[in-house]
């Protein structure tokens, strides 16, 4: 029994190190010295999904992936790329899917205006409705 | 033999439903509906108390019980765990739906017999629609031959208290909408000579629904907070978008009512925003069960399902919203809507929350669409929900405040002054006081903490007047809203992260706090092993204030891992420490955060939650003088 | 207010309901992850050889014939599981796969390949991922199909199962 039990700790513990996949995320080895940097760094990951993961960005995700990209975005920053040639860099090689801040394109010029366009829609029926009716 | 009892139900519950639908007409004797009414409510408490029986006694022979349940679970989660997947979920809803069924019926008299048969009639097409999705497609019955010796288990993370009443919650909601669309679907059926004050009817049902839904969604935040292990607590996942849409027009249907019960004015908009709240509660349910979604939520992928769901949201949405077509023009009337006064803070509401529910989900549905018709793939994720509706959120916000202190009509501008004046100071003071505390800076935390305080302040006052024009729920709801938008406000703007690595006696600082390591522990529970750490959390005056325990569990029997953060509560801030990976050579990871006024959000939820029941109970209590 | 405008709601609707039809109907797969490299040239690298003192650069390998290119580790069980299928890619139909050896032991691996069997023509070295990033990979296993002239034709996330081997075998057929 107590065997059993030491086997099973030893093994989740071992276990844990390569396959959970919960929280954690960044870790105390990649925080960058430069905290304008590491600013800079933890703001960028938070805009960058997490592939394998269910709506997670980068920021918040322990998948081996993600450390791997928090990883090289403080490279870059610190190697003095800005950041639109960062997310240059990873659309390039992952798509517009990456970004959990959709961009602004031609395909998602609908997303971006018709919100406001629902605002000037919703006020201006109250006005012609106002229009056409008679003061009480 | 129990599990086929438990089908023989189910199925005698669809054979009720369809009773109910040919009897509920005019002429018909009443008892042939109280039979329908009460036999409906019958079976479906048997099939559900069945299934939950043969989860507790974990018989395996029942492919539900196999999927989803093991012995070794414990009891409360062998319970909950009946809804806690797609098939028993759907007899709870078919049991609220037997219920509210029920208590619809319950209003029947002389007088308003053609109203209250038409929306039984409704309700009972409703419930068809359900019963007969779930035999057809989601059978919670099903046998599994060979019985297996023990189950799958059930995702331990999904094992919490929160979770056991978060489904119950949502569903009253959602049912409590489709009371509110099938008196609008009898309203609309109704010939010129019936005057019936339907509204009156509507009222209680739909502030029930709202006020069960917001607590239902507030749940399942409390249960993301606590255990997901980074402190957030909404996402903008879509799972979470389907509640909050019906939540968003919800809270304009509430509005609106008002307005129709005082004025007689907004009729048609009303009829349209009970068909749309349903609709959308519908259209919800197909999201989280088609399988063209992938979220932490959705439950098991199946397009059969899908197509279901769809076709009946079409027939229910293309009848219904063709019958508002051609029959909501009587109900229309050319009143004028002064913005400067209550009802136009009212109608002011209404556009934001209709606002921002198409643009959540507009941004719902957009990435699908997008890949559907064209070969790139897009995320819209929390930063697009951030720009587009915290912009509109917090005027609505604003003219919550003032708007129930303003008069129906035209408010007399000379008096409005008066009137504001000791919030606006109150505000000022409250908010001067927290930067004092806080001492932080950020434009967010200034607006969100004026806008608190602004609500807060608005309603205390009221409070302290005493005026009985008032509803007291309302003001209950109100100043609930304004200490969640404390809470968040809090959480979000002034939240500190200690991310570090800890041996045994190392001290870590945060804010005016020192915590340190004592020790790890490995600890076995009933259902899975651990690794606790052990924390002692020090003030500046070196007393201990806290003993934190975060650990890190492993679930044998589902395979899973999972991180249980520890948490400090007080009404100021939380601390809450979650353990990652390590050893005892090089340290262990630690995250520690300073989350402020987080409590404010929960405490606040269930201030709207009582004011909601209050509020329901009033409207309740009015209908039945009504309907005597 | 016009009595046509009754009708919006309507319309909206039966807008929206057909837009949910037509996803349901065309069965996407939710959980596919498209990659952003097909149709483009193979990302440029160079990088140290398992199996060869000379290192493997890129623009030399690639272009010149159909090539399969497939991620793997020996400490990545599908990858283990799917080993089976790229021997026979390798034995039956003569094509050639290059291994790019994901974050592993180089040791490790040559005992692997021995123990197995090697089915690739070489095994470039991706020590820290970098190159797994420039491919745009989620996680290993992970096979790529290029054509002659160095495109990336088709991108497979995860092991090489006995339907995707019969899948995979198709398109190289058609790509060539």
């Amino acid at each position: 029994m107590t065997i059993n039990k030491i086997f099973i700790i030893i093994l989740f513990i071992s276990l844990i190190q390569a396959f959970s996949n919960n929280t954690y995320a960044v870790e105390p080895d990649e925080i960058l010295k430069n905290q304008i940097q590491e600013l800079r760094a933890r703001n960028i990951s938070k805009n960058i999904r997490c592939m394998i993961c269910q709506n997670q960005s980068i920021d918040e995700s322990n998948a081996a992936l993600a450390k791997d990209l928090r990883i090289l975005i403080r490279n870059k920053i610190q190697e003095g790329k800005k950041d639109e040639e960062i997310y240059k860099f990873l659309t390039d090689r992952y798509g517009d899917f990456i970004l959990l801040k959709p961009p602004f394109k031609l395909s998602t010029l609908a997303l971006w205006v018709l919100p406001f366009i629902f605002l000037i829609i919703g006020i201006f029926v109250i006005f012609f409705h106002n229009r056409k009716s008679k003061k009480i | 033999m129990v599990p086929s009892l438990g089908n023989l139900a189910l199925w005698l519950s669809l054979l009720f439903a369809f009773f109910q639908f040919i009897v509920s007409r005019k002429n018909i004797n009443l008892k042939f509906i109280s039979v329908s009414v009460i036999g409906l409510l019958i079976s479906s408490l048997i099939s559900f108390f069945i299934l939950m029986y043969l989860h507790i006694v974990s018989d395996f022979s029942v492919l539900n019980v196999f999927q989803n349940s093991h012995t070794t679970k414990p009891l409360l989660y062998k319970i909950s765990g009946v809804w806690g997947n797609h098939e028993g979920s759907m007899l709870l809803w078919i049991l609220v739906l037997t219920l509210f069924n029920y208590f619809i019926f319950k209003l029947l008299n002389k007088k308003n017999s053609d109203f209250i048969l038409k929306t039984l009639e409704t309700q009972a097409f409703i419930t068809i629609g359900f019963i007969l999705f779930t035999v057809l497609t989601s059978n919670p019955f099903e046998r599994m031959i060979p019985a297996q010796a023990n189950g799958l288990g059930f995702n331990p993370i999904l094992q919490d208290p929160a979770l056991v009443i978060h489904p119950p919650l949502l569903y009253i909601g959602y049912v409590g909408f489709s009371a509110a669309f099938s008196m609008s679907i009898a309203t609309l059926t109704l010939s010129n000579s019936e005057k019936i004050l339907w509204y009156n009817y509507m009222k209680p049902f739909v502030v029930a629904a709202w006020t069960f839904l917001s607590i239902g969604i507030a749940l399942g935040s409390v249960w993301a907070y606590y255990e997901l292990g980074w402190g957030g607590w909404w996402f903008w996942d879509p799972v979470e978008n389907a509640s909050f849409m019906p939540w968003l027009l919800g809270t304009a249907l509430l509005h609106s009512l008002i307005i129709v019960e005082k004025r007689k004015s907004l009729q048609t908009w009303v009829l349209l925003l009970s068909i749309l709240a349903f609709l959308l509660s519908v259209v919800g349910t197909f999201l989280v069960r088609s399988g063209i979604l992938t979220s932490v939520h959705t439950f098991a992928l199946d397009p059969s399902r899908g197509i279901y769901i769809l076709t009946f949201t079409a027939l229910l949405g293309g009848y219904s919203l063709m019958l508002f077509a051609t029959r909501s023009k009587k109900y229309f009337d050319n009143s004028y809507f002064n913005f400067f006064s209550k009802e136009g803070s009212i109608l002011v509401n209404n556009i934001f929350m209709v606002v921002v529910c198409a643009t959540v989900f507009l941004g719902t549905l957009y990435p699908l669409l997008v890949e559907a018709f064209t070969n790139n793939k897009i995320s819209v994720g929390e930063p697009y929900y951030n720009s587009t509706v915290i912009p509109i959120i917090i005027p609505a916000i604003l003219v919550m405040g003032i708007g129930p202190i303003l008069d129906w009509g035209k408010e007399d501008k000379s008096k409005t002054f008066k009137k504001i004046f000791p919030s606006v100071l109150l505000t000022l003071i409250m908010t001067v006081f927290i930067f004092l505390f806080y001492q932080s800076y950020s434009f967010i935390g200034i607006a969100g903490i004026i806008l608190a305080f602004w609500i807060i302040s608005n309603n205390l006052l009221i409070l302290f007047k005493r005026n009985k024009n008032y509803s007291i729920g309302m003001i209950i709801a109100h100043l609930g809203v304004g200490l969640l938008i404390l809470g968040i406000t809090g959480s979000s703007v002034w939240q500190e992260e200690k991310i570090t690595r800890m041996k045994l006696e190392d001290v870590t600082k945060i804010e005016k706090y020192n915590i340190v390591l004592k020790k790890i522990d490995e600890i076995k529970e009933s259902n899975y092993v651990a690794l606790q750490g052990n924390f002692l959390v020090y003030d500046e005056k070196k007393n201990i204030i806290a003993k934190l325990k975060p650990e890190n569990r492993f679930y044998p029997v589902t395979n899973n891992f999972t991180t249980e953060a520890s948490i400090h509560t007080n009404l100021f801030r939380d601390l809450y420490i979650v353990l990652g990976e390590g050893n005892l050579s090089d340290g262990w990871v630690v995250r520690i955060y300073y989350n402020p006024l987080v409590i404010w959000i929960w405490i606040g939820a269930l201030v709207i939650f009582i004011g909601g029941i209050t509020s329901t109970n009033i409207n309740l209590r009015k209908l039945k003088i009504l309907s005597q | 207010m016009k009595k046509q405008l009754l009708i919006i709601p309507s319309i909206l609707f039966l807008l929206i309901l057909l837009a949910l039809f037509y996803l349901l109907i065309i069965e996407r797969n939710p959980s596919e992850l498209p990659s952003n490299l097909l149709n483009k040239n193979v990302p440029k690298f160079e990088t140290e050889s398992l199996l060869k003192s000379k290192k493997f650069v890129s623009t030399k390998e690639f272009g010149n014939e159909v090539v399969l290119v497939n991620f793997f580790a020996t400490w990545c069980k599908p990858c283990r599981d799917e080993h089976f299928y790229i021997q026979r890619f390798a034995n039956e139909k003569g094509i050639r796969i290059v291994g790019i050896n994901y974050k592993d032991n180089p040791k490790k691996t040559i005992r692997w390949l021995k123990n197995l069997g090697n089915p690739y023509s070489d095994v470039p070295i991706d020590k820290n991922g970098r190159i797994a990033i420039d491919w745009g990979v989620y996680g290993i296993p992970e096979t790529f199909i290029i054509n002659s002239k160095g495109i990336i034709k088709y991108r497979h996330v995860g092991p090489i199962t006995k339907k995707m081997y019969r899948k995979i075998n198709l398109l190289i057929k058609e790509i060539e």
